[in-house]
């Protein structure tokens, strides 16, 4: 039997009083994409967030391929806190697109696409360019590598910031309302790389978004998440005919309305 | 008031044109003083442990909240009572310059702070390590802000240097007293080391702009 590729067992967030994620379970298989939808402020980043190492969790294990992750096996068999070099092993299997892009502002289109690839994966200068040229062509932005952020569109920055996760080469990308910030003619550009990714690659893929068209067309899969978990999950055309709970039917129909 | 240029050129010249580069020399060395140990301040000021950030935090408030007068006559009469027994121009040094670290101390944290929080997250999620993330990201984002910041204490700590007259030490303030106390004339010694600072800041601060605007034009774009 296969482990899953990421795997939640339990998992609790708190800040504080608030309990963000309240016994997660997740399983995510190799080559999967999985999309999470929910009410906003439910906790769908913490998600993304606790699985890029950028929050810590208060309980539960979670396994990448059956290795801890947020814990690892001491030589005793046990589990302890993860060191430093053990979460930079497993991080670096993870790419992350964020909300807001994140661009480096004082780097150009490349220079965000190979800072990481030679000072954390040590490629050569000209290695790094080579591949950042490629993924940059890909994502359509060849013409625009010597540009900074601030020359870019949000469409072009959130595509260019998809380029600079891909350079490091992850096997698992997490993708955050990554079309949220974006004027609505930019949406379909973005989506567009996106939709190229879970087609022709073979990424293992979770995807928060309200693009409830995207979501049906490209997902294998689509959790409903609220008050800390996973309320209910299915194909995607089976989750948005007849989805079972009351909760889930009232988020939709908002969100259809809105659209 | 009657302007002597004979006594100008013959006694107070003479005398203040030597004295010059005590003054640059208090002003550079307090700087570089400051801009270093206040780096170092303020990562004390910004440790994870509380153990160290609270204190180090109240330091550079009780630094900040005195005046420097008091903190140089501190260190001149208090020093040699713990047995330190420094020339005047190092206490001098030493005193403008701590203080001056505690200011760059609050410079540098406002504007690591003012570097977005998501900077820091992109940069762990591609897996940058602690040196390269300062290096390459956080600190060529935080500078804008922080050199002229740092451009204007050089220029304050320069305007803070007569205070060192009260130490005794040789710099232009000093020594156009004594050329007063000497001569009973004060208005050409005291209006010559008063020119002369008001060329040097003006002067200096053409360069800090100067400097400023090349360090904008390189990082931000
Ligand atoms: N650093 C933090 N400190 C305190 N509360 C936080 C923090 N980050 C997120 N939260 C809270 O956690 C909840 C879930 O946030 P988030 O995961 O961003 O939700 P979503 O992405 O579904 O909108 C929200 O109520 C938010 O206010
Ligand atoms: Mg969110």
């Amino acid at each position: 039997m296969t482990e899953p590729r990421i795997k939640f067992e339990n998992v609790c967030k708190r800040y504080g009083p608030l309990t963000v994620l309240d016994g997660l379970n997740m399983e995510v298989a190799a080559g999967e994409l999985v999309t999470i939808i929910g009410p906003s402020g439910s906790g769908k980043t913490t998600v993304l967030r606790v699985l890029m190492t950028l929050e810590t969790i208060e309980e539960g294990l979670i396994t990448i391929d059956g290795e801890p992750f947020n814990k690892m096996r001491s030589r005793e068999g046990g589990l302890v806190p993860a060191s430093t070099a053990h979460l930079r092993r497993i991080r670096a299997r993870i790419g992350m697109v964020f909300q807001n892009f994140n661009l480096f502002p004082h780097m150009t289109a490349l220079g965000n696409c190979i800072e990481a690839p030679i000072h954390s994966l040590g490629l050569s200068k000209a290695e790094a360019v080579g591949r950042a040229e490629e993924l940059l062509d890909m994502v359509g932005l060849s013409d625009k590598r010597d540009h900074y952020p601030s020359q870019l569109s949000g469409g072009q920055q959130q595509r260019v910031a998809i380029a600079r996760a891909l350079a490091m080469r992850p096997e698992i990308l997490l993708f955050d309302e990554p079309t949220s910030a974006l004027d609505p003619e930019m949406v379909d550009e973005v989506l567009q790389v996106i939709r190229q990714l879970a087609t022709e690659h073979s990424y293992t893929m979770l995807l928060v978004t309200h693009q409830m068209g995207f979501a049906r067309e490209v997902s294998g899969r689509v959790c409903f998440f609220d008050g800390g978990k996973f309320l209910e999950e299915g194909p995607p055309r089976e989750f948005f005919a007849s989805p079972r709970h009351e909760r889930t039917r009232q988020f939709l129909n908002k969100v259809l309305a809105a659209h | 008031m009657n302007w002597d240029w004979q006594f100008t050129f013959e006694v107070v010249l003479p005398r203040l044109l030597p004295v010059v580069p005590v003054t640059i020399q208090a002003t550079v060395l307090s700087f570089l003083l400051a801009v270093v140990l206040g780096l170092f301040l303020m990562l004390l000021r910004i440790s994870r442990f509380k153990l160290i950030a609270v204190p180090a935090g109240e330091l550079i408030e009780l630094i900040r909240g005195t005046p420097l007068l008091v903190q140089l006559f501190f260190l001149f009469f208090l020093l040699p009572e713990v047995g330190i027994t420094l020339p005047p121009l190092t206490t001098g040094i030493l005193g403008i310059g701590i203080y001056n670290a505690a200011l760059c101390a609050e410079v540098y944290r406002a504007g690591i702070q003012a570097v977005p929080a998501g900077q820091w997250e992109a940069a762990k999620a591609l897996n940058l390590g602690a040196y390269r993330t300062w290096r390459d990201i956080i600190i060529p984002q935080s500078l804008p802000p922080i050199v002229p910041a740092l451009g204007n204490y050089l220029i304050g700590i320069f305007k803070e240097t007569p205070l060192l007259s009260f130490l005794a030490v040789g710099e232009l303030m000093h020594a156009s007293k004594l050329i007063g106390s000497e001569y009973y004339r004060f208005t050409e010694a005291v209006t010559l080391a008063g020119l002369f600072f008001l060329v040097m800041s003006l002067v200096a601060a053409v360069l800090v702009r100067m400097v400023e605007t090349r360090v904008s034009r390189s990082i931000l774009r």
